[in-house]
C-alpha cells in the first residue's frame, strides 16, 4: 500500500487529475501492482459528459444506412485515425484499444452494462442517435437496436428540459433504418417532485421511497399498446444503489431507460462517482488538491494541498480547458509543469502557434474543428510529453486524456475513448517505469 | 397593399418613425431584413445620454438631447437605469503639472455646465471628488489618481427599445414584417411608388405601394438607395464593445486609450461593458466581427484605470456600424454625430427620404422630425406628435419587483429583471406561470430568464427565429453563452411556432453561430473553458443521424 510517512505520501505512481483518464491510469497502474496516489483539484470534466462512453463518432456511409450496419468502436476509431493524423488514435495506434475498453468495462462493471460486439445506438435528449462502445445500465434498454416493439418516449410534466414530442420526432427518422417506432407520451411527476425542478434535484427526488414506483405506475397508465420499452429523461436517480430505473421498470411493467444527457449531466455525475468509488476500493489514495509541481521532476516531492507527495513516475491527466490541464492567458500554457502546448494541428507550425491571437486559432465555421480547442501537449508513442524540440521531457513522466492535444475532445465524440486508451497505456507505462 | 409610407429598417430610427407615423394616422409598413436592432441601434453602448459633447459647439443640441432623454424616461421608465460616471483626474508625474490642473479644472467647469441641463433628464448634479472619496466609491481603480468629477447618465436595453417601438407601431395599425428585405425601391416618373420585398424565411415576395419610402436601413441604406440611383453619402464607423461577465465597478469610469481617445468601462444590467472603438469601415455590413487588435486596444485603455479588467472574463466582443454623416478630412472621432435627412427628389426619386447619422438618445426627436417631413411629402396637414407623451408597451407603470415577488410565484431578482425588460407587462408574463407552473423554470441564472418569458415573447413580440430571442429577452447572451437556456428556449419557441425537430435543430445551430461570431476573438482564460463546455454540451445534438 501507499506509505504515509512524516514526510508525506510515498508512492510508485502519482496521477494528477481524477477524471476518466486519471482514474483509468490509476486503476491500470494499481492493477500492475503499483502504489498509486491520485491528486485532483475537483471532479473531472467526465462529470459533465453524456454518461455513455463513445469511442469515435459514427459517420454513416449513406443517409439510409441501417442502424445495425454501424461499426464497432475499433473500426470507427480507425476511421478517425485515417483522416486526422494528429489525433491520439493516429499517433498512438489502436492496438491496445480493445484491451483498454475491456479493462474499463471490468473496473466499472457495477455501473456499466456488459459490452457487446456491436455499438450501442443510444438516443440523446434531442432525438439524435449516438453510437457508444459502453453505456450505463440505466441506458441499456434504450438501445435502439434492442427495443422490441414501439418505444414510448415519456416526457415528465414539470420537466421542460425534455421535450418528448421532439425526441420521438427525431427518433422517427431511424424507424426505417431498423430502429423502433417512437411514440411520445406525457407522465405526471410524483407529488414529491417540485415543478420546474432542475435535473439534479429531480434525480434525487426520484430516489425517495415510493417516488420511482409512483412514476412507473403513472407511466403504465399512458403506454401505447405493445410498447417494448420506455425512454425517459436522464434523471433516473443519481445513486445506482437507489435502483431508480429498475423500480420504475417494475412498476411500469416494461424495460425503462434514460437518454444521454447534456450539461448539467446526472449520468455524467454518476460516472464520476463510480470512478471515485472504484479508486477507493482499489486502494488508491485520493488527495483533493491542485498539484503545484513547479520545476520538480518525477522522483522529487511535490506539494498537493500541503501534503508532500513523492512518486517515481507521474501521469498528467489534468484535462483540457474545463479540467484546467491547459489554459490560455494571452498565450497557451500548461499550468502544472509548464510543458509546451501545441496549439494547432499543423505540425510544421508547432508550438509557436501557441502565442497567436485567439481569432487566428479559430475558424469562422463554428462546427468546423477549431485549432485552439484542440490544443494540448504533444506526446511520443509511449505517452511521454515532448518539449519544444520534440524530445521527451522525462523518462518517468506520462500524459493521458484531454491534456494531450490533437483532438477536440469536447466535440469530436472521441473524448472518453481517448481518455480510456491513453489512461490505460499511461498507467501501465508509469507502473513499469516506477519499477 | 397600399400604404402612405414604407419604412425600411428595424433599428431605432425605423421603428421610431413607424410608431410616430402610425400615431399620426398614416398607413405604415415597416420592413426589417433580419430583426429589430441588429445593426447600430442594438450594438450601441446602450445609453440615453444628454449629448455633453455638443455643449462646446451648440448648446441647443445638448438641451434637445437632454429633454429627449427625459421624454424616453417618461415613455419607457422601466427600461432605463442610472449609470453615474467617474471622470478620474490622472497625473503622469509625481506632482500634477499646471497643465493637468488646468485640465481638471476645465473638466469640472464642463460637467458643472452640463448640470444646468441635468434636470431635463432627471440627472443628478455632478460632484468633485477628493482622492479619498474616489477610492471609497471605487476601490478597484488604479492607485495614484488625484480625484474625479462625476457625471450622471442613463443606460437602456437598446434592442428592447426598438422592439417596443415596433410593437407599439403595430398596435396602432402599422404592418410590421421582420426577416423581410426591401429588395428594390420602385420608381415611376421621378417619384417612388413603393418597394418590392422578399420574406427571407418563406421566400414569399410582394410589392408594397406607397408614395413615400423612408430609408432607415443604417449601414445597409446606401447600397439600397444606390440600386435606385440615389446616392446616400455616409462614412460608416465600426464600433466594438466588450462585455465582462459581471459588474466590475458600480460606476462608469471614463478612461483614455493609448491614442488619447476617450473610452469607458461601465456597469450595464448585470455585466460591465468596455467601449468603444471608432474606425472607418469599408467592408460588407453583414460581415462584421471584432478583431484581436480591437479587443486589445480596449483592454489596454480600460486597464489603465481599472486594472482588474485584465483578469475579468470577457464573454462577448460585439460590434456595430455607426452611420456617420460623410465628411472628407476629419478623423473618425471628430465626425459629427448629427443626423441628416436626404431627399431623393434631385436624383429622380422624389418621396424617398433617407436618414443618415444620429444618436440612439435622440431617436425620438429624429423620428418626430422625419415624420413631420413625411407628412409634408404626402401633402398632409401637420398633426401634432405625441410620441413623447404616450408610453411604450409596458411603460405605463413600473411595478415594484418585491411586491410582484410576493404576489406571484417568482423570486425577487427574477421579478426585477422581468420588470426591467417588460414593465407593467411583467404581470402578463407571470400570469403564464400561474397557469402552468412549469413555466416558472429559470432558464438562465445570469439573465434571470423565465421559461414563461420566452413563451410570452414568442407569442407577443414578433419572434420568427430563435435568435430573435437574443434581442427580446437575452437568450444565449449570458455568461454561459446558452449552455443552460439555448436548448430549452429552442424547444419552447418550437412548440409555440410549430417547428419540427429539424427546424428546431437548425434554429439552435443558428443561435449558437451568432454567439460564436462574438467570441472568436476573446477565447481566453476562463472564457475558453466556457467555450469548451458549451461545445461539449451542444455538440451531441449536432451529430448527424
Amino acid at each position: 500500500m501507499t506509505a504515509t510517512t512524516p514526510e508525506g505520501l510515498q508512492a510508485d505512481v502519482l496521477v494528477v487529475g481524477g477524471g476518466m483518464a486519471g482514474a483509468i491510469a490509476a486503476l491500470a497502474a494499481r492493477a500492475a501492482g503499483a502504489r498509486v496516489v491520485v491528486a485532483r483539484r475537483s471532479p473531472g470534466a467526465t462529470a459533465l459528459s453524456s454518461g455513455a462512453i463513445s469511442v469515435a463518432p459514427h459517420r454513416p456511409a449513406h443517409p439510409d444506412e441501417p442502424l445495425f450496419a454501424r461499426r464497432g468502436p475499433l473500426d470507427a476509431a480507425r476511421a478517425v485515425a485515417a483522416t486526422s493524423p494528429d489525433h491520439p488514435y493516429a499517433r498512438l495506434g489502436l492496438d491496445a484499444l480493445d484491451d483498454a475498453l475491456a479493462f474499463a468495462a471490468r473496473e466499472l462493471g457495477g455501473l456499466l452494462a456488459p459490452a457487446l460486439e456491436r455499438p450501442r445506438v443510444l438516443a440523446t435528449a434531442f432525438g439524435s442517435a449516438v453510437s457508444a462502445a459502453l453505456c450505463q445500465r440505466s441506458m441499456e434498454a434504450g438501445d435502439l437496436l434492442a427495443v422490441r416493439g414501439p418505444l414510448a418516449v415519456a416526457g415528465l410534466a414539470g420537466h421542460l428540459a425534455f421535450d418528448a414530442g421532439l425526441v420521438a420526432a427525431g427518433l422517427a427518422r431511424f424507424a426505417a433504418r431498423g430502429g423502433p417506432r417512437a411514440h411520445a407520451v406525457a407522465v405526471d411527476l410524483p407529488a414529491v417532485v417540485a415543478p420546474a425542478a432542475k435535473p439534479y434535484d429531480l434525480a434525487r427526488a426520484l430516489e425517495a421511497p415510493g417516488a420511482a414506483e409512483e412514476l412507473g405506475e403513472a407511466l403504465r397508465g399512458v403506454l401505447p399498446g405493445g410498447a417494448g420499452a420506455a425512454l425517459l429523461p436522464p434523471v433516473l436517480g443519481l445513486d445506482p444503489a437507489a435502483r431508480v430505473p429498475e423500480r420504475v421498470a417494475a412498476a411500469a411493467g416494461l424495460p425503462v431507460a434514460e437518454t444521454l444527457s447534456d450539461v448539467p449531466s446526472v449520468p455524467g455525475l454518476r460516472l464520476q462517482r463510480a470512478l471515485d468509488d472504484r479508486l477507493r476500493e482499489a486502494g488508491v489514495v485520493i488527495v483533493t488538491a491542485a498539484v503545484a509541481a513547479g520545476w520538480a521532476a518525477p522522483g522529487e516531492a511535490v506539494d498537493a494541498g500541503g501534503t508532500p507527495v513523492r512518486a517515481s513516475a507521474w501521469v498528467l491527466a489534468t484535462g483540457r480547458f474545463v479540467g484546467g490541464g491547459v489554459a490560455r492567458r494571452g498565450t497557451l500554457f500548461e499550468p502544472a509543469l509548464r510543458l509546451p502546448v501545441q496549439a494547432a494541428e499543423g505540425r510544421e507550425a508547432g508550438v509557436h502557434l501557441a502565442a497567436r491571437p485567439a481569432a487566428s486559432l479559430t475558424v469562422r465555421d463554428r462546427r468546423a474543428p477549431q485549432p485552439l480547442l484542440s490544443a494540448g501537449l504533444r506526446v511520443d508513442a509511449g505517452l511521454r510529453p515532448l518539449d519544444e524540440r520534440g524530445r521527451q521531457v522525462h523518462a518517468c513522466l506520462f500524459a493521458a486524456g484531454a491534456v494531450i492535444g490533437g483532438h477536440e475532445q469536447a466535440t469530436d465524440g472521441t473524448g472518453l475513448g481517448v481518455a480510456i486508451l491513453t489512461g490505460w497505456l499511461a498507467g501501465r507505462a508509469a507502473a513499469a517505469a516506477a519499477r | 397593399m397600399a400604404y402612405d409610407v414604407v419604412v425600411i429598417g428595424g433599428g431605432v430610427n425605423g421603428t421610431g418613425v413607424a410608431r410616430d407615423c402610425a400615431m399620426r394616422g398614416l398607413r405604415v409598413l415597416l420592413l426589417e431584413k433580419t430583426d429589430f436592432g441588429v445593426g447600430a441601434s442594438g450594438n450601441s453602448s446602450g445609453m440615453i445620454h444628454g449629448g455633453i459633447r455638443y455643449m462646446l459647439t451648440d448648446r441647443k443640441v445638448t438641451a434637445l438631447a437632454c429633454r429627449d432623454s427625459g421624454y424616453i424616461q417618461r415613455i419607457a421608465p422601466h427600461l432605463l437605469f442610472r449609470i453615474p460616471f467617474l471622470m478620474p483626474f490622472v497625473s503622469r508625474g509625481e506632482e500634477a503639472t499646471l497643465r493637468e490642473r488646468a485640465e481638471w479644472y476645465g473638466a469640472e467647469v464642463y460637467v458643472g455646465t452640463y448640470d444646468l441641463f441635468q434636470p431635463l433628464k432627471r440627472g443628478k448634479p455632478s460632484a468633485r471628488l477628493s482622492p479619498d472619496e474616489l477610492y471609497a466609491l471605487e476601490p478597484g481603480l488604479r492607485p495614484g489618481l488625484r480625484g474625479a468629477v462625476t457625471l450622471d447618465e442613463w443606460g437602456i436595453d437598446a434592442f428592447r427599445l426598438c422592439v417596443l417601438n415596433a410593437l407599439d407601431a403595430r398596435a396602432r395599425g402599422a404592418d410590421v414584417r421582420t426577416w423581410t428585405e426591401a429588395r428594390e425601391i420602385l420608381r415611376e416618373g421621378g417619384r417612388v411608388r413603393g418597394v418590392r420585398w422578399r420574406d427571407a424565411l418563406t421566400g414569399e415576395e410582394g410589392e408594397a405601394l406607397a408614395p413615400v419610402v423612408f430609408n432607415a436601413g443604417g449601414a445597409w441604406s446606401p447600397a439600397l438607395a444606390r440600386r435606385s440611383g440615389v446616392p446616400v453619402p455616409m462614412r460608416p464607423g465600426k464600433g466594438v464593445h466588450l462585455t465582462l461577465d459581471r459588474r466590475l465597478s458600480n460606476y462608469g469610469v471614463i478612461c483614455a486609450a493609448v491614442d488619447g481617445r476617450q473610452i469607458f468601462v461601465m456597469p450595464h444590467e448585470s455585466e460591465s461593458i468596455v467601449g468603444t472603438t471608432d474606425d472607418d469601415y469599408y467592408g460588407d455590413p453583414d460581415d462584421l466581427e471584432a478583431t484581436n487588435d480591437e479587443v486589445e486596444y480596449l483592454l489596454e485603455g480600460a486597464a489603465s484605470l481599472v486594472p482588474d479588467v485584465r483578469r475579468a472574463r470577457i464573454t462577448r466582443a460585439w460590434c456595430g456600424l455607426r452611420t456617420t454623416i460623410y465628411a472628407y478630412g476629419p478623423n473618425e472621432d471628430a465626425l459629427s454625430r448629427e443626423h441628416q435627412l436626404h431627399d431623393g427628389a434631385a436624383h429622380g426619386a422624389a418621396g424617398l427620404l433617407s436618414i443618415v447619422g444620429g444618436k440612439l438618445a435622440s431617436y425620438r426627436a429624429q423620428s418626430e422630425e422625419a415624420t413631420d417631413r413625411i407628412l409634408e411629402l404626402l401633402g398632409r396637414p401637420p398633426v401634432p406628435c405625441r410620441t413623447h407623451e404616450e408610453p411604450l408597451p409596458g411603460g405605463d407603470e413600473v411595478p415594484d419587483p418585491e411586491a410582484l415577488a410576493r404576489e406571484w410565484p417568482v423570486a425577487a431578482p427574477v421579478a426585477a429583471r422581468l420588470v426591467y425588460r417588460h414593465g407593467s407587462r411583467a404581470r402578463e408574463v407571470l400570469r403564464l406561470v400561474k397557469e402552468d407552473p412549469r413555466l416558472g423554470l429559470v432558464l438562465c441564472r445570469d439573465e434571470a430568464i423565465l421559461a414563461a418569458e420566452v413563451v410570452f415573447c414568442v407569442r407577443h413580440e414578433l419572434v420568427r427565429r430563435l435568435q430573435d430571442l437574443r434581442r427580446r429577452c437575452r437568450v444565449g447572451l449570458g455568461a454561459c453563452a446558452g449552455v443552460d437556456c439555448a436548448r430549452i428556449a429552442a424547444q419552447l419557441a418550437g412548440r409555440e411556432l410549430g417547428w419540427d425537430a429539424d427546424r428546431i435543430r437548425a434554429e439552435l445551430g443558428d443561435l449558437l453561430d451568432q454567439g460564436w461570431r462574438e467570441r472568436r476573438a476573446i477565447a481566453d482564460g476562463a472564457q475558453l473553458a466556457q467555450e469548451e463546455l458549451l461545445r461539449g454540451a451542444t455538440g451531441l445534438f449536432e451529430v448527424p443521424g
